[in-house]
């Protein structure tokens, strides 16, 4: 063995045997009193954080996101990609004022923390077990609403931003990522969300400081709590000693362009991007149809648009995305057969303005029902709904709120063919912005 | 495995208060198999698992596929002509009809999915919907599995399917690993990949998958599990699969091993992977073993052991080291993977190795067994959350002639996990261990 091999297992031996000064922050808690019988509950507390409570203590996990509004790219010029994301994992790898780093605290607990950031929101979720639940709200709300950014932190979340923004340069993400600029003339989508490796690097600390001490506001938070939890962890909510009570950050102005601009770039895909503006999430009952157009063509193996590619070596896939103003219709072809793959596209999307037969139809809605609510049977994943659509301005049009009988899957359920078709026709029969991803021409890897 | 009082009274002031149990697993009779339920109200959809004794180890060393062909044959059994399938726009895109429709198509175009699992010792179908698609679907899937389809035209469409499985598993090189030291540790039909591979399947006939399925699919080694939204619909769908299976009892296989010798086994393959993975199979103790606990205490420091800090948790894919734990067999493996792009694949050995010779060696200090305990736990925890991987918990319980709710009592023996506890089992299991590489295509041997 070299000398660097022996080091190192001296190395780890030492930390097995010698008592490490780990788990301090373990200590930190204190029983919070738990409610005899959980319920739903909805509500702002005095600190001005928007709950929503929703527990099943049938569940073997506990989840507790936090959601605020806030530009992925930063408030104010210039635009920094990929900023609320960096922000929110520089917080969680801060070490705080009373000890370990949110991250590493979470994955003592065998728990999972992950940061989602989209064009208007970032979200910070754990997927805790049960017994670190109060836990879990007290560090992230501490941590978040008097955040600490520390050099260290920030190192730590622009290395695994950087990763994370090499890792989906290879997927349809980028392609969709690229697509906002070809919608939009300015705003997050327009800028992207993905970022660069030297983006993400070249962002200071300052300006992640400035962010987050004004992003991650208690009145601008929405706290989700999810699965086996209930109401006594709400008394763990941290404050923020001093803060005046202000209001929450406004939704951030992004302008369609009226004629969509093409795009050509490099990538580490070659792909088509196809993108259309569809009805804000107001708009409920055209949002739920596209929704469902999504599905119907776009669902692996058995979509429409699956069906007619049979074994061509293609990626295909469509989503519309609810956004509070506008929502847009997404489709990305990549794979060696993405040529080949493009006219059966427009053909599903031209037939998809014909109403579709009735069995059919009510074949693809029954599959499409099922598909989401086959996405939300995780404490994480109904997390997500809530935050995603309270974030968004229509926390009442949350899939998972009410179940089957809610406002959502109501209106699913009133879907009809012809109401389809003309959701089709109103939004995607105008030609789509168009972006084209090319590899780099000099051999290498886009960053 | 006694815990000193102190101990024990620490571990309740560092938890916090416990929030509601989760509720206990229902046994009940199905008509000649058992059915274990556990109801969860707050969730809209409903899933019945069915444990059938016919996974891999059922095979001979020259029927490599045959378990996974078999069950993707059910899945590609015409649904036949039924009212209630509609014909799906997907379908008509294919020109399928709902006569020739196969029988997953027509469970998602009710609006519910059906998928399988082969395992060492059994294969387990999974249907998931709606209580009222459940419904709907049991009656197809039930009238699939009793009369499966194994002629040329089914067999073919199964092969295909796999073989789009075979792509994807190619590209881990994880799961190629595992693989690997899969068919170096166990032996005979039992070390055979589970879904086999392409140049198998091309030699299997449909008199193949009807005598497998005949010898094997009976119902008196099946078992049915029901989670989520149990009610009527499940009930009848757990009554209607069960009946489903001819009468009989399949005779018990034991599971042989080659346990790893003292001087390592190296296996190497080449893939179009980007760096290379070294993967360490070790013998491990399997669930229902009273060294499963502490074996869950050592993968949590073998995960952990060289991971850098990060700010969030990584995926698999970003880490240095993980492993894979196949508790569900017995005999039962863990694997620890080094992934090369991380870290060098020497330095993560050596590391490895330091790790549990060391455990081996003398006991863990108190810091660090009550750091990886309580990241054991949690991760055992959060590995049965969603409705599929609770009924899997409670298949892999039961088809070991265990509790159902074993994962409950799995939990807190991690907590009484002791370190003359994972000092045992370190040198009971993890002194020896077989080497799987999977090396760049460019790179040499």
């Amino acid at each position: 063995m070299s000398g660097a091999p022996t080091q190192l297992r001296a190395a780890v031996v030492a930390a097995l045997f010698v008592c490490a000064a780990a788990g301090g922050a373990l200590a930190q808690t204190a029983p919070a009193q738990p409610a005899p019988t959980p319920a739903p509950a909805t509500g702002v507390l005095p600190s001005g954080v928007t709950y929503e409570l929703r527990p099943d203590p049938a569940q073997r996990a506990a989840a507790v996101a936090l959601w605020y509004r806030a530009p992925s790219t930063g408030f104010g010029a210039p635009a920094a990609p990929g900023l609320s994301r960096l922000a929110a994992a520089t917080v969680a790898g801060s070490a705080p004022i009373t000890g370990t780093p949110l991250g590493q605290l979470v994955e003592r607990w065998g728990g999972r923390l992950s940061v989602a950031a989209y064009p208007d929101s970032v979200a910070v979720t754990a997927l805790v077990p049960p017994d670190h639940a109060a836990q879990a709200v007290r560090a992230m709300t501490a941590d978040y609403f008097a955040p600490v950014v520390s050099a260290a932190g920030l190192q730590l979340a622009q290395r695994d931003a950087g990763e994370d923004a090499i890792y989906r340069s290879f997927g349809p993400e980028a392609i969709e990522d690229a697509l906002g600029a070809a919608l939009f003339a300015d705003g997050p989508l327009h800028d992207g969300l993905i970022g660069t490796v030297t983006g993400l690097a070249g962002i200071k600390l300052d300006r992640v400081r400035a962010f987050a001490e004004r992003a991650f506001r208690p009145s601008n938070a929405i706290l989700v709590l999810t699965g086996n939890v209930d109401a006594g962890v709400l008394a763990g909510v941290a404050s923020r000693a001093g803060a005046a009570k202000t209001d929450p950050e406004s939704a951030v102005a992004q302008t369609p362009r009226a004629v969509p601009a093409p795009v050509r770039r490099e990538g580490n895909l070659p792909g088509t991007g196809l993108g259309w503006i569809g009805p804000p999430i107001s708009t409920e009952a055209d949002a739920t149809a596209l929704d469902f157009v999504a599905d119907a063509l776009f669902a692996p193996r058995t979509g429409v648009v699956a069906k007619a590619l049979g074994t061509r070596t293609v990626l295909v896939t469509g989503k519309f995305v609810t956004y509070r103003n506008p929502g847009i219709f997404l489709v990305t072809i990549s794979g060696d057969d993405a040529a080949a793959a493009r006219p059966l596209v427009d053909k599903a999307l031209a037939d998809a303005a014909k109403p579709m037969s009735q069995a059919a139809f009510e074949a693809a809605r029954a599959a499409f029902v099922y598909r989401l609510l086959s996405e939300m049977e995780t404490p994480a994943d109904v997390a997500d709904t809530y935050g995603w659509y309270t974030v968004e301005g229509a926390p009442g049009y949350a899939p998972a709120e009410g179940g089957t009988r809610g406002r959502y899957f109501t209106l699913a359920a009133s879907l009809t063919p012809s109401a389809v078709a003309q959701a089709v026709t109103k939004y995607l029969s105008a030609p789509p912005a168009v972006v084209t991803l090319v590899k780099p021409a000099a051999k290498g890897t886009s960053t | 495995m006694i815990r000193p009082l102190a101990a024990v009274l620490a571990s309740i002031a560092l938890t916090g208060p416990a929030a509601a149990a989760a509720p206990r697993t229902e046994v009940v009779d199905v008509g000649g198999a058992r059915a274990y339920v556990s109801a969860d109200d707050a969730a809209p959809l409903a899933g019945v698992g069915l444990v059938v004794r016919a996974g891999v180890d059922r095979q001979t060393t020259s029927q490599n596929g045959l378990a996974a062909l078999v069950a993707e044959s059910i899945l590609h059994t015409p649904a036949g002509a039924s009212p209630a399938v509609p014909p799906t726009a997907g379908a008509a895109a294919a020109g399928a009809t709902a006569q020739t429709m196969p029988l997953s198509d027509a469970v998602d175009a009710l609006g519910a999915s059906i998928g399988y699992a082969v395992g060492t010792d059994s294969v387990r179908f999974y249907l998931e919907g709606t209580p009222e698609a459940i419904a709907a679907t049991a009656p197809l899937v039930a009238r699939a599995l009793a009369a499966p389809s194994f002629d040329a035209t089914t067999l073919a469409a199964a092969r295909a399917a796999l073989a789009e499985r075979f792509g994807d598993e190619d590209s881990d090189p994880r799961l190629v690993g595992r693989a690997m030291l899969r068919a170096s540790y166990y032996r005979g039909g039992a070390g055979l990949p589970p879904l086999g591979n392409a140049g198998a399947l091309a030699a299997l006939t449909p008199a193949d998958a009807k005598a497998f399925y005949d010898r094997w699919y009976v119902r008196g080694s099946a078992a049915v599990a029901a989670v989520g939204r149990t009610g009527q619909a499940t009930d009848a769908a757990s009554r209607a699969l069960a009946a489903a299976l001819p009468a009989g009892t399949a005779p018990a296989a034991t599971v042989a091993v080659h346990a790893p010798a003292a001087q390592p086994k190296r296996i190497v393959t080449h893939r179009d992977v980007a760096a290379p993975y070294v993967m360490l199979g070790f013998a491990a103790p399997a669930l229902g073993d009273r060294d499963f606990p502490a074996a869950l205490v050592m993968r949590s420091l073998l995960s952990s052991v060289l991971d850098r800090p990060t700010a969030t948790t990584l995926p698999p894919a970003f880490r240095a080291v993980g492993t894979i734990y196949g508790y569900d067999t017995a005999p039962a493996q863990m694997i620890v993977w080094i992934n090369g792009a991380r870290i060098d694949a020497e330095t993560g050995l050596t590391a490895v190795d330091a790790v549990v010779k060391a455990a081996a060696a003398k006991p863990v200090s108190a810091t660090v067994l009550s750091r990886f305990k309580e990241s054991a736990r949690g991760e055992w925890t959060l590995e049965s959350v969603s409705l599929d991987e609770r009924a899997r918990a409670i298949a892999n319980a039961v088809t070991r002639g265990l509790d159902p709710d074993v994962a409950d009592d799995v939990r807190a023996a991690i907590g009484r996990v002791t370190a003359a506890d994972v000092q045992r089992v370190a040198k009971k299991y993890f002194q020896r261990f077989d080497v799987a590489l999977v090396m760049p295509r460019s790179a040499g041997s």
